[in-house]
């Protein structure tokens, strides 16, 4: 006996994937509490394979969940929060509708239940690593709402919790030297860092006020970002004490209001922090003179770099120091030339925490000095110093201090030299330091960068030659550290010659000569025009029919260009070898008749432009080749297989005209760079 | 009884009135029946009129039902007696009538003392039906409309032949009841408990009505009267107690002073503080602690789509590209011009020679907006990336280099043929080429030059269909087909005389093979009409060298040589039975292998060592055993119209060319589907040849004027499939009227071919 006949929709796809409505009404809450536990949890609509599998033969669009997602979400602790909260508003609207605020007030303030997300990062990250894989999003809606002025949407203490964690974050990254790499793209300021092997890259905006209209809904981002807080405090205090400091640090607040940022916290060790005594206010209230004394005294020699370290324990220091100098990566060189050559990690923590380590910064006001700051520190450098009007925190504000060795400026230099202004006397009367000021004089021995000089020291883990980037000067292109070219792929690294498929030069340079000339088709027109001569010469013999051979020569060519683009088979040297005889031949008969006519033979000598167009023509006619050995290939494959390859063939396509294009503005730009030098 | 009558006479239209008398009629039958109570019928009927006829006032129709119960008051008795003076009929006279009826069926016929006829009745004997005294009065005149009556004063008969007077009308009635008043407190009601009429005083209607008002029923009641101070602060003259005030209200209380006291303990303890200064928002901080303390991975659960992370950014993005990057002004303006959402970048590249002049980016917060809704709200889908490097796709075929020789170029064209080239054929020596076409001519060119050595005139009006060489190369035989007849001829102009001699002898050994066996087949097969008369076609033809006619029953499309030379095969398609015919050249007789053909021949091989024949129809190829006489195996090639088939020297495959674009090969070992399927035509394949001389090559011919030549390398080895390499393309002959090339053929030896087109030319390819 059959078994019974199954009904319809009863498992499979119809059963595992539920609509958005139907999810909603499961959960019984209102679609914006489905909203924010979507995004509290993680959950996230799916494409069903079939869609009419699942939605029962209707093809409407349809957002789909996961049933299996949406059971868990049943038992949800944070459901009962919502309808508790939803109780307390409905009791709070009363109060206020009867006009009873202060009831109101102590309502919201006893009853409003406090939704607690812990338990949530805890499931949707098991592992710290999960968390860091998923650190980019937050890093960069946190980044980004630091950033923001406090509004309607956006209450002031989200910012402040925003900036608090980020800055902390930053404070991990500098003691710890994970910041990889950065890059400076016109939508703000890429920094990559490698925490426990998870790359993370975040994106911090340029510090402008930033345009929030049009259809941002910041109900959603703020909810995204109520859960990206709780997650980066936790890792937060998770990477605090893995590197053996206490979470949360200090936070200065009064240095925070002078714009100290970074220097508004203060990181303690594990053993110091019973301790406590290093209190930043003191910093703040030193004497700028004796300070200035100090950073002299501290500058000289290098050896007590060291103590120059404020806040960093000097515990956690040297056991980094010790790791460095037993578990640093040895660089394998092949012995033998044949041998493969293995990636290996480019940059160890060491050589970062060492790149700009002998160094002391001065930062001109006109630079970002927030990134800067950051990313000296995290690459090694301990003392950053900036213009007092950049901030609290700087290591001098002293422009004129010696112990500083670059300078970072990001203005031009004067034209007409203009002599630097009175310096004015110190209270002290006598010019006790010389005075200097970019740009009206400069320091001997300082080096004046701009600020891409410490992006592009970064990335290439190594100091630039510092006059390609001097005040003024013009930059060479700021190139993003993540793209590695592959084969085909443009590169503007390397030489233009060097990428070039051959021939490829030589029509471009032709296309810049002269761009009505269409290459290509002149070629095939002449190559059909050979193979018609030569059949014309074979029917010499015969001369039967010599006007209708004509009439067919015109329709042959006619045909031939529309059948240029498809199969020919490959093409056989003998055609090109005709062709090239016939030219021969051309040759011979002009001597012939200059023989006759009793005149000199003019050996014609190819033009630059012929040259070329021979080189041109060779390349052409190997790529043809190819191309028709390719199409010999697909003669031979099954359909499903030819579809696979034209489906793989669009992309790299697409990347090969792309990257053709940019080469060609190349040429083109390093032509009218030849010229201009030519002048 | 009587009042009921009187009641029907209330109603006061005529309609109601037929209705009446109908529901009399069928009373009086009910009434012989069965013996109900007549009032209860009567009632029924009653309501029925009234419903119809509504002009009669509730008051009236209250007031039947009073009459069932006979209750009358003295007001009511009057009421009705004036309504009953006002009936027309008078009740007397029908009363006396109806008697009269009764008598009716049993009467003797006396004259009584008046001199009217008189009728003496019998006694009644009292059966159930007998008794009709209670018959009604009723009208006569039958079942018509009462219309007839309209101007009359009488509206019918009565059983007597006596008018019944029209009622009064209802104008008249009404003004009647109009004078007459209700009686005081009439409700129509009924009190249930005593089941009289329920009257109601004055009073009571009145209370009735506030009642229903929602009024104060009771006249003078007050329902807000004016308070009185019993117990206020006044004080009274006279007071309640004349208790004198307890001393309890005069002393201060020891219970509130010592909890006073107790508070201002607390408060100068500290325990209490006067004024607790309003807290400020102090939220419970976020605690942050070791979340990952105890971490545990968890595999990923299998239908866990993480989100995908967003890409670094790129060269582009740069605040300071290189030049190449910036977009140029068309590229500029094509950016613009495009719609936001269709947008390949989301931003145009820009060069900036200085940080400090890098502007904040304008969509930055709308970016990450849409990165959070792409977070939350975009469906995911786990896609399989195509990690294939499109190389490893490619098949590996053999360097072309390797695989040569095959044409490439067209060497000679031989122009000369009027009309499209049907057929080809190269000599087995490779030094001639047979061609014939629509002109009827049959023409032999020389392969290299091609010079025009040899043509003869085989039809006026039809066209050479095929011409074949006989492939030996001890005699030069060429086979042409032309309508119903099949030509031998030896172009003896061309020939040295010793082959001329051997070419002459074998066609004419037949000659007497034929001439001495005629007895012997005319004996068995008198009636019958051979399938193929082998003749001599004429001194004109002869000449030129033309020395056997074979004339079949019907047009011959194909001829193909069996590899010896003795015999070949034709087949013409349109002769169902007759479709392929073995011709013996050395007998001079022509055979029909097939009695009965399964679908339409289209071409005849025989197999190149074997005594096995191929036959293809339309759909399939079947290869018989001529020695055993049987079928050995039927080949499907999955094809609607094969034009073409060829048989490699080796036996073991067979090319098959078709109408519907394709060229497949099969391998005879391996199974009856094809091996190989190859379409690169794009129209229909005319022709398919094998190379014979032992190049791996095969070529067809298709109606897109092209030739394909294809590397088939066949190894002896059983467990190795063949290798098929496409080589190349030839094109040259054109299309006209959608014909390219008609037929094909290749050189005896050499990596040539020669094709026929319908353009009129026979093209040589090496």
């Amino acid at each position: 006996m059959a078994g019974r006949s199954k009904k319809k929709g009863t498992s499979g796809a119809a059963k595992n994937y539920i609509t958005r409505t139907r999810a909603v009404k499961k959960l019984q809450i209102s679609l914006p509490d489905f909203r924010r536990l979507c995004i509290f949890k993680g959950i996230y609509p799916r494409e069903p394979r079939n869609k009419k599998k699942v939605s029962k033969g209707s093809t409407a669009a349809t957002t789909f969940y996961y049933t299996k997602d949406i059971q868990y979400l049943l038992h949800e602790p944070l459901l009962a929060k919502f309808r508790d909260h939803k109780s307390v508003a409905k009791k709070i609207g009363r109060a206020l509708g009867r006009g009873e605020a202060g009831d109101a007030a102590r309502l919201e303030k006893n009853l409003m239940p406090k939704v607690k997300l812990d338990h949530i990062i805890k499931e949707r990250y098991p592992t710290f690593v999960d968390a860091l894989r998923d650190l980019d999003d937050a890093l960069s809606m946190l980044f980004l709402f630091a950033n923001l002025p406090s509004s309607e949407h956006i209450p002031a203490k989200t910012i402040a919790l925003c900036q608090r964690l980020t800055r902390e974050f930053e404070h991990y990254v500098i003691t710890s030297h994970a910041l990889r790499k950065s890059f400076l793209s016109i939508k703000g300021i890429y920094y990559q860092a490698t925490i426990q092997g998870q790359d993370i890259l975040w994106l911090v905006p340029y510090r402008f006020v930033q345009r929030t209209g049009g259809d941002i809904d910041f109900r959603i981002m703020g909810t995204f970002v109520e859960f990206y807080t709780t997650l980066l405090g936790f890792v937060n205090y998770r990477l605090y004490t893995s590197v053996g400091l206490v979470y949360p640090p200090k936070f200065n607040a009064k240095s925070d209001e002078q714009g100290g940022e970074l220097a508004a916290f203060q990181l303690e060790g594990k053993a110091n922090a019973t301790n406590g005594t290093n209190d930043p206010m003191e910093d703040v209230e030193i004497n700028p003179e004796a300070q200035a004394i100090a950073d002299r005294l501290a500058a000289m020699p290098d050896a007590e770099e060291d103590d120059e370290v404020p806040n960093v324990t000097a515990a956690a220091m040297g056991d980094d120091d010790e790791e460095e100098a037993t578990e640093g990566i040895d660089t394998f060189e092949p012995t033998a030339p044949d041998a493969d050559v293995l990636p290996q990690p480019q940059a160890s923590s060491a050589q970062i925490a060492s790149l700009f380590a002998p160094f002391t910064f001065y930062l001109s006001r006109e630079t970002p000095r927030t990134s800067l700051e950051f990313i000296l520190k995290a690459f090694g450098c301990k003392r950053v110093g900036w213009d007092g009007i950049l901030g609290d925190g700087a290591f001098t504000t002293n422009e004129s201090d010696p112990a500083i060795t670059h300078q970072i400026i990001d203005r031009p230099p004067l034209a007409n030299g203009a002599p630097a202004p009175d310096v004015p006397e110190n209270e002290n009367g006598g010019a006790a330091a010389p005075r200097v000021q970019w740009p009206h004089s400069t320091m001997p021995g300082r080096t004046y960068v701009q600020p891409q000089w410490v992006w592009d020291c970064i990335n290439q883990s190594k100091l630039m030659r510092p006059d390609l980037y001097a005040p003024g000067a013009e930059l060479p292109p700021h190139l993003s550290p993540w793209v590695n070219a592959k084969k085909g792929e443009y590169d503007p690294n390397l030489p233009l010659e060097a990428q070039q498929p051959e021939g490829e030069a030589e029509a471009f340079e032709d296309d810049g000569d002269d761009d009505e000339e269409a290459t290509f088709d002149v070629d095939g027109d002449e190559d059909m025009d050979a193979i018609i001569d030569r059949e014309g010469s074979v029917e010499v013999g015969e001369g039967m029919d010599v006007a209708d051979s004509d009439s067919e020569d015109d329709s042959d060519d006619s045909e031939s260009e529309v059948a240029a683009e498809e199969f020919d088979g490959f093409e056989s040297d003998a055609e090109s070898d005709i062709s090239e005889g016939e030219a021969g031949r051309i040759q011979h008969q002009r001597e012939l008749e200059a023989e006759a006519t009793g005149k000199k033979v003019e050996v014609v000598k190819p033009t630059r432009k012929e040259q070329n167009a021979a080189v041109r023509k060779k390349a052409d006619k190997k790529r043809r080749q190819e191309e028709e050995e390719r199409e010999r290939q697909k003669m031979m494959l099954s359909n499903k297989k030819r579809k696979l390859l034209k489906r793989i063939e669009y992309g790299e396509n697409k990347r090969d005209v792309e990257s053709e294009t940019l080469r060609r503005k190349r040429a083109k730009l390093e032509k009218a760079k030849a010229a201009a030098e030519a002048l | 009884m009587p009042v009921n009558t009187r009641k029907r006479k209330v109603v006061t239209r005529p309609v109601p009135e037929s209705s009446d008398s109908e529901g009399e009629l069928a009373d009086g039958l009910l009434e012989g029946i069965l013996s109900h109570s007549e009032d209860e019928s009567e009632d029924s009927q009653e309501e029925d009129v009234e419903t119809d006829a509504s002009s009669v006032i509730e008051g009236l129709s209250d007031e039947d039902e009073e009459d069932e119960e006979d209750t009358f008051e003295s007001d009511e008795k009057r009421i009705r007696e004036q309504i009953r003076n006002l009936n027309t009929s008078d009740g007397a006279d029908g009363d006396l009538d109806e008697q009269d009826e009764d008598l009716k069926p049993n009467y003797t016929v006396t004259t009584d003392a008046r001199g009217n006829v008189r009728y003496l009745y019998k006694e009644i004997d009292p059966v159930y039906e007998s008794d009709d005294s209670d018959a009604e009065a009723t009208n006569t005149i039958g079942n018509i409309p009462l219309t007839y009556y309209d101007e009359y004063p009488h509206i019918g008969y009565d059983i007597n032949g006596k008018k019944i007077m029209r009622p009064a009308k209802g104008e008249a009635l009404d003004a009647l009841l109009d004078s007459i008043d209700i009686p005081k407190g009439w409700t129509g009601l009924t009190d249930p408990q005593t089941g009289k009429p329920l009257n109601l005083s004055e009073e009571e209607l009145d209370v009735l009505k506030r009642l229903t008002r929602n009024e104060v029923v009771e006249d003078g009641y007050d329902p807000y009267p004016e308070m009185v101070a019993y117990f206020s602060g006044r004080q009274e003259i006279m007071p309640l107690s004349a208790a004198p005030e307890p001393k309890r209200r005069f002393v201060p209380s020891k219970h509130e002073a010592k909890r006073v006291m107790k508070i201002v303990k607390a408060i100068r303890e500290g325990r209490i503080k006067p004024y607790k200064a309003p807290t400020e928002e102090e939220e419970e901080e976020q605690v942050y602690f070791d979340v990952w303390a105890d971490e545990k991975p968890r595999p990923e659960h299998s239908m866990h789509i993480p989100a995908p992370k967003l890409p670094p950014p790129g060269y582009e993005a740069s605040y300071h590209p290189p030049p190449e990057y910036l977009p140029d002004k068309a590229e500029e303006q094509a950016w613009l011009e495009q719609d936001a959402e269709d947008r390949e970048k989301e931003f145009l590249p820009k060069n900036f020679d200085a940080l400090r002049k890098v502007p904040g980016y304008e969509t930055f917060v709308k970016e990450r907006f849409e990165r959070s809704l792409d977070l939350y709200l975009a469906p995911r889908v786990r896609r399989n990336r195509l990690n294939i490097d499109p190389e490893s796709l490619l098949p590996k075929l053999p360097d072309p280099e390797e695989l040569k020789p095959f044409p490439t170029t067209c060497a000679a064209i031989y122009r000369g043929q009027e009309g499209r080239v049907r057929c080809v054929s190269v000599d087995p020596q490779g030094i001639f080429v047979a061609s014939g076409g629509d002109d009827g001519f049959v023409r032999i060119w020389e392969l290299l030059t091609g010079r025009q050595v040899w043509n003869a005139r085989l039809s006026d009006e039809e066209a050479v269909d095929t011409v074949q060489w006989r492939p030996t190369k001890d005699a030069s035989i060429l086979a042409a087909a032309t309508g119903e007849s099949i030509y031998l001829i030896v172009p003896f102009t061309l020939l040295s005389p010793d082959v001329e001699q051997a070419s002459r002898e074998v066609l004419d050994a037949g000659w007497g093979y034929a001439a001495s066996k005629p007895p012997t087949s005319a004996n068995s097969e008198a009636p019958k009409l051979p399938p193929g008369k082998w003749s001599r076609p004429g001194t004109r033809l002869e000449n030129k060298g033309v020395l056997v006619l074979i004339e079949v029953r019907s047009a011959v499309k194909v001829i193909n040589w069996h590899r010896r030379g003795d015999y070949f095969a034709s087949v013409s398609p349109r002769g169902q039975s007759t479709a392929v015919a073995i011709h013996t050249v050395s007998k001079h007789l022509t055979q029909l292998p097939f009695r009965r053909l399964k679908g339409i021949a289209q071409t005849a091989q025989f197999h190149p060592s074997k005594a096995i024949f191929f036959v293809a129809t339309r759909n399939t190829i079947r290869s018989y055993d001529l020695a055993k006489q049987e079928l050995v195996k039927i080949l499907q090639p999955g094809a609607k119209w094969i034009s073409s088939i060829d048989v490699h020297p080796g036996g073991d495959n067979i090319i098959v060319g078709t109408y519907d674009k394709r060229l497949l090969w099969h391998d005879l070992d391996l199974s009856n589907k094809p091996y190989k399927t190859l379409r690169f035509h794009k129209e229909a394949i005319r022709a398919v040849k094998f190379h014979q001389g032992g190049l791996p090559l095969f070529a067809d011919a298709s109606d897109d004027g092209s030739l394909q030549i294809f590397h088939g390398k066949v190894v002896g080895d059983l467990m190795e499939n063949a290798t098929i390499v496409p080589l190349k393309v030839l094109r040259g002959h054109k299309v006209k009227s959608r014909l390219g090339a008609m037929d094909l053929d290749w050189h005896a030896r050499e990596p040539w071919c020669v094709s026929a087109g319908a353009d009129g030319t026979v093209r040589l390819w090496c």
